[in-house]
């Protein structure tokens, strides 16, 4: 199958990517939302190019956050226990099954028999004692914070694994799906994980070329169904026009995060585009402890400034979100009768407030664009409230907004599912600090039961948002571009998680 | 000559010195540090705390400084803290695209710039000379980043002779593929900065063209196109060595904008990546190599100047 075309003078790309890419497909019924359309048996050795947007830094995920690593390598390199599926309900990996003592403190796991890492040494439950301690121990381990309540981690046999919790954490599996949760190998003492890999998943890690392609060679060793790639090639395009253009002239297979205002590029290319869920949740967030920041009315008036629809529709997609929790993530309800877009009545509450010209700053990370800022500026504008953009680096608003604290109004995706921790903690950078929504999240966690906790997570949620401690714009919806070959290419959640184990070329 | 030659070597490490100065305290302005990028928006202060120290961020600038500098000096340019990989490694990596890049948008520049610098100097007083100055005085304007993005909309988009963006995975392994992948860009760079060499051409062109010598020939009964093609052009030539000298820093620029837009794994787009993740002791061997290749090329073409030009040899002795 051809991976790239070479282009030459006096043949168009276009042409020559379709020629290329269908030689014997079936006429294609027209594409529909649901995913692919393909029929037809997988190629015993596919190769697949997939363009991807953000690259990680490394591929030490132990020791480096963002969703870039986690993204290739959760499930295609490395595996945890238990890992999730596109719903974002948790499914065995490494274990067969796992058992929940009534108490919530005790969790037994057994572990698939044969299951070797890609290095050679067999995975046994010492592994993941010496893995799991780790992110115990060690403070720079990412999940040493989820890893706190963990009383001891012990193996009374070679295939079985017992966690014991100080208290309930109903998190707690849910984080085992986490790069926290992942298992290394603890024989290996020689690979140095920032540069190379040593898992045991479907997959082999077998190049980098940096600022531009990661590769993975399938893993034919693999302990369950091997993949039916052989080969994936993740190309990394910062730029999304860019990226629209190396699919369209026939370098990618699969082009992840489209940018939905670039979408109609693909009118009239073979390339089926399907829609799908995150939990990115773009969040404008208020400093609250800030004058006037720290008055509720002032919050609710800004909240009430914005037209929501207006920005969905600037952006190009997602979908209206009344408070802290995404509909994928449990504790979700509906909260859109807390406000509605009303910019005279956001006028008469800056009034009570006693508030007059109110200037504000915004700081934003500059690769978010343009989009978001123009519709608030005008928005804020209308009921009289000046809004100065400020654009910085990543870094800046690391330092900044997020540890020093020091922003009046910040724009962010957050994208990690179940972080409505962070409204529980008065030290975050949203300057939130209110017991009711804390002691509600420590009983969410505390119970056993998983319906009781979604209904505290929702209570929590609802004062969260009566309080206007920040404003959500949108939960953020990721386009996918694909050929009709591809078939098994997950649709939700692709900016955090990639499984390929199950992805075909078929002709 | 000799002397000369001395006297500029020590301009040339001074300069070198500043630069790295300027470069490493540039740097500590920026916000923000490494241990926060690796420990993103999920970190505690804790975890940032211990990676600073870890990564010898807590150490005093002075000792950073010399450290740095230290090691260039005996060839080691340092190692990446995010990728833990060695700087030179990668920057030899990245040379493999930035280099003939920076060769090609020269050569586009020489090719574009000399015939019409000169066509146009010769027909000053007509309406085709008139034309092409004021042509290349709008070129000379246009902003990199568009003229990239009319280029792959023609080129590749409409009439698809070229790839839109990236370079072969296989490199120069693949030497058709990849001279293909960057002629598109440099192009781009080449168009721009030809038109802004054009006009010094010209200039030369016209400057050669008053001269004594040239009109005497011309008295002898030699065109005047004759005239300056046999005794002109010399001079011309050497003010276009300058010139050229001077380029480098634009198509640098160039490149790292390029790079971006054409996706192309060079040291432009590194550059800009490793700001990002504050990746300090790859961006100041980075900056450190670009400083160096422009003040290298500076003090080449002085010196070849000098020995080019006998007016400039016989003040100096």
């Amino acid at each position: 199958m051809f991976r790239r075309t070479a282009v030459f003078a006096g043949l168009a790309a276009i042409a020559l990517a379709l020629s290329a890419c269908a030689p014997s497909a079936p006429a294609q019924p027209s594409p529909s939302a649901t995913g692919p359309s393909a029929t037809g048996s997988p190629v015993a050795d596919g190769e697949l190019v997939v363009g991807l947007v953000l690259e990680p830094d490394n591929l030490d995920i132990r020791h480096t956050s963002g969703a870039a690593l986690e993204q290739i390598l959760v499930d295609n390199i490395y595996q945890g226990l238990v890992t999730r599926d596109e719903e974002n309900k948790i499914i065995p990996a490494l274990a067969t099954d796992y058992t929940v003592s009534p108490d919530g403190l005790t969790y037994t796991f057994t572990l698939n028999e044969g299951v070797v890492f890609h290095g050679g040494q067999p995975l046994t439950s010492a592994d993941v004692v010496a893995s799991y301690t780790t992110v115990k121990t060690d403070a720079t381990v990412i999940g040493n914070r989820e890893f706190a309540n963990v009383a001891t981690v012990t193996a009374p046999d070679a295939s079985t694994v017992v966690i014991t919790l100080t208290e309930p954490d109903i998190n707690f599996l849910f984080t085992l799906t986490t790069p926290a949760g992942l298992v290394f190998s603890a024989a290996d003492t020689t690979t140095d994980l920032k540069t190379a890999a040593n898992g045991t998943g479907p997959f082999l890690f077998d190049s980098w070329k940096r600022k531009d392609s990661i590769t993975f060679k399938r893993n034919d060793a693999y302990w369950s169904d091997a993949a039916q790639l052989a080969e994936v090639t993740f190309v990394y395009i910062p730029d999304f026009t860019a990226g629209v253009n190396a699919a369209t002239t026939g370098d990618l297979d699969v082009l992840t995060a489209v940018d939905p205002n670039l979408a109609v590029n693909f009118d009239g290319t073979d390339f089926v585009i399907t829609t799908g869920k995150t939990t990115d949740k773009a969040t404008l967030a208020f400093n609250n402890k800030k004058a006037p920041l720290d008055n509720v009315k002032v919050r609710e008036a800004l909240r009430m400034a914005i037209n929501h629809e207006a920005v969905i529709t600037a952006v190009g997609s997602g979908v209206e979100q009344f408070g802290p929790i995404p509909e994928l993530d449990p504790g979700y309800e509906d909260l859109s009768d807390v406000v509605s877009y009303d910019p005279e009545g956001a006028k008469k509450l800056l009034e009570e407030a006693g508030v007059k010209d109110l200037q504000l700053t915004l700081t934003i990370p500059s690769f978010y664009g343009t989009t978001v800022t123009k519709q608030l500026v005008s928005d804020f504008n209308a009921i009289g409230v000046t809004l100065k953009i400020e654009n910085v680096e990543f870094p800046t608003w690391l330092n900044d907004v997020y540890t020093n604290h020091d922003y009046d109004l910040s724009f962010v995706l957050h994208v990690e599912p179940r972080d409505f921790s962070n409204w529980a903690n008065p030290d975050y950078y949203f300057g939130y600090d209110n017991k009711k929504v804390q002691q509600l999240y420590a009983d969410a966690l505390a119970t056993t039961d998983e319906a009781q906790s979604e209904k505290l997570l929702a209570e929590a949620a609802r004062i969260v948002s009566e309080d206007h401690a920040a404003d959500w714009l949108y939960t953020g919806a990721t386009l996918t571009a694909h050929l009709p070959k591809v078939t098994g290419f997950p649709m939700n959640s692709v900016n955090s998680r990639i499984n390929l184990a199950n992805v075909a070329i078929v002709e | 000559m000799i002397r000369y030659i001395l006297t500029r070597s020590a301009l040339l490490t001074g300069g070198l010195i500043v630069a790295s100065l300027l470069i490493f305290l540039a740097l500590r302005v920026l916000p923000g540090d490494v241990a926060q990028v690796i420990a993103g928006a999920e970190g505690t202060p804790e975890q940032v705390a211990q990676l600073r120290e870890e990564l010898g961020l807590n150490e005093p600038l002075p000792v950073q400084y010399f450290s740095w500098i230290g090691g260039v000096v005996t060839g080691d340019m340092g190692t990446s803290l995010i990728t833990n990989t060695k700087v030179v490694d990668e920057l030899l990596e990245k040379a493999e695209v930035t280099i003939p890049l920076g060769l090609m948008a020269m050569g586009v520049a020489l090719v574009i710039a000399v015939p019409l610098g000169i066509l146009s100097a010769l027909r000053r007083n007509k309406m085709s000379g008139t034309a092409l100055s004021v042509g290349a005085q709008g070129v000379a304007a246009v902003p990199v980043i568009w003229a990239g993005m009319v280029l792959i909309l023609v080129f590749s988009l409409w009439l698809g002779w070229f790839r839109a963006q990236g370079f072969p995975r296989a490199g120069w392994e693949k030497p058709g593929d990849a001279f293909m992948a960057l002629v598109l860009p440099a192009i781009t760079i080449g168009i721009v900065e030809g038109a802004v060499l054009m006009r010094f051409v010209r200039s030369a062109t016209l400057d050669a063209v008053t001269r004594d010598f040239v009109r005497t020939a011309a008295a002898k009964g030699l065109t005047r196109t004759q005239a300056l093609l046999r005794h002109g052009l010399p001079s011309v030539g050497l003010s276009i060595i300058t010139v050229l000298g001077l380029q480098v820093a634009g198509i640098v620029v160039g490149a790292v904008v390029i790079e971006k837009l054409f996706n192309l794994p060079g040291i432009g787009r590194m550059l800009i990546d490793d700001v990002g993740a504050r990746d300090l002791p790859l961006v100041q061997g980075e900056l450190l190599v670009l400083t160096a290749v422009v003040l290298l090329i500076g003090f080449a073409v002085d010196i070849v100047h000098r020995i080019l030009d006998p007016r400039l040899r016989e003040a100096s002795e």
